[in-house]
């Protein structure tokens, strides 16, 4: 005879089929992965710019909910991947995801707790911020033009937040968060 | 170590090799290791668009193809017809350079390839082209397409390289005015569709539509090369300078296949004939 679970009991500790799938390696890498397809894939030339930062979304997502396998190492080596994938200088996309991984690794007890359009929110200048960094790094680095349109890439990532974070919380079978629990 | 601590290290870590990669050319091999392994991942990237391109093709309409293939036979003709007069010049001319006792002027191959992909970049306009050091490419090679010239390979990787388009901004051509024979620098805007001369003289004789050909004393591009039309010239306004707008007339951007023009000695029959007894 099982007694029904108080709220403590419900709100910090999960069972059986409520628990998530746990985040292995092979998972955070393979998801890492699928973001960096996305960002090299051959989108159109005119659209290139709105493009959000798929890598960087699904690092943040790990970042949250699995702190110890993306890490500041992982985010630092994706970081020179996309440096390398868009011709760009060594160091600039990996400072700025370094920067973006700690912040949420700073604020990782917080994030988890928050559904995810609260996350989005939280996130949104996180992801605009990153861009940003991106193009004043360039700046800084003698490369002489900066198209600023592509702050507009973060603008959509932090868009984006709530439909990718909701798919891969279904995907993991994380339960959805019932805010004032 | 605190997680602040490992950030601080980390940061500094980037900026160091950032501040490496812009001034030395120490990480080139970095930068090459990396993009073959990125290799195969974009080809296979590009495989889906390619397909859901053909599947669009497939269903062109009947009238379309028959105006497309007598349009094409039009053309064909009219190329065959140029392509006979052109050879019957570069026999005559070869002849009056060997006549001249001129060098012969270095000849070039070209090297079709394939555009990957747009470099992801907001600070330049480059592609990706399918075609690198295992096939020849060397960098500084200037890259056309079938109407006049589309850019230069500015990196070369194992099996890809890197193209920088005409309209870059810190991308420049020297040119001569078909008409007159001025010689001009063509440079880039960062606009898609723009190029620009900057530095004009004020009383340069540039008017709208002239037409600008490579004028080959860089020795990058090979003269007679297509670049630009002048659109608009402006007067001097706040610089003791001009400066005239043009329209490039390869497709930058536009078209998925290019040619690399790799410089290539050419032995001169002429010359060869004096030597045999």
């Amino acid at each position: 005879m099982s007694q029904r679970p108080t709220r403590h009991e419900k709100a910090f500790l999960r069972k059986g089929a409520e628990m998530a799938v746990p985040a292995t390696r092979a998972r955070v890498w393979s998801l890492l992965g699928v973001g960096l397809a996305l960002n090299l894939s051959p989108w159109a030339d005119d659209l290139r710019w709105l493009v959000p930062d798929f890598a960087l979304m699904s690092l943040l997502y790990w970042g949250i909910h699995a702190p110890r396998w993306a890490g500041l190492g992982t985010a630092c080596a994706l970081g020179l991947v996309v440096d390398v994938a868009r011709g760009l200088h060594l160091g600039l996309n990996a400072l700025a995801y370094c920067t973006a991984a700690f912040v949420v690794l700073m604020l990782q007890r917080r994030l988890e707790n928050f559904d995810v359009s609260r996350q989005g929110l939280q996130l949104a200048p996180l992801l605009l911020g990153k861009e940003a960094l991106v193009l004043v790094l360039g700046l800084m680095f003698a490369h002489g033009e900066v198209d600023w349109r592509w702050l507009a890439s973060g603008a959509m990532a932090a868009l984006l937040w709530v439909p990718m974070a909701w798919l891969l919380d279904r995907l993991t079978g994380r339960p959805i968060a019932t805010p004032g629990e | 170590m605190g997680l602040p601590a490992r950030f601080g290290l980390y940061v500094l870590f980037c900026l160091v090799i950032a501040a490496i990669d812009t001034r030395y050319a120490a990480l080139q091999v970095v930068h090459d290791g990396l993009n073959a392994a990125l290799h195969p991942l974009r080809i296979l990237l590009a495989m889906p668009w390619d397909w859901a391109r053909e599947a669009g093709g497939f269903f062109t309409t009947h009238a379309d193809l028959q105006n497309e293939n007598a349009r094409l036979r039009q053309e064909r003709e009219r190329l065959m017809a140029y392509n006979q007069d052109r050879h019957a010049l570069a026999a005559e001319n070869t002849q009056l350079r060997a006549l001249l006792a001129l060098a012969p002027r270095p000849g070039v191959n070209g090297l079709t390839a394939e555009i990957l992909q747009v470099s992801a970049d907001p600070f330049n306009r480059k592609v990706i082209i399918d075609r690198g050091r295992a096939q020849g490419v060397v960098a500084g090679s200037p890259v056309v397409d079938g109407n006049g010239l589309v850019g230069q390979v500015t990196r070369v990787f194992p099996y890809s390289a890197e193209v920088s388009l005409l309209t870059d901004r810190e991308q420049g051509a020297p040119v001569q005015n078909l008409r007159n024979g001025l010689r001009l620098i063509v440079s880039g805007t960062g606009a898609d569709n723009l190029l620009e001369i900057r530095f004009l003289d004020m009383h340069a004789d540039v008017k709208a539509g002239d037409w600008l050909y490579t004028s080959g004393i860089d020795g990058v591009y090979p003269a007679g090369i297509p670049v630009a039309q002048v659109v608009s010239t402006e007067p001097p306004r706040h610089t003791p300078f001009a400066k005239a707008l043009c329209r490039p007339i390869g497709g930058v951007g536009r078209y998925r296949h290019v040619q690399v023009l790799n410089q290539m000695a050419v032995t001169m029959d002429a010359t060869d004939g004096k030597k045999r007894p």
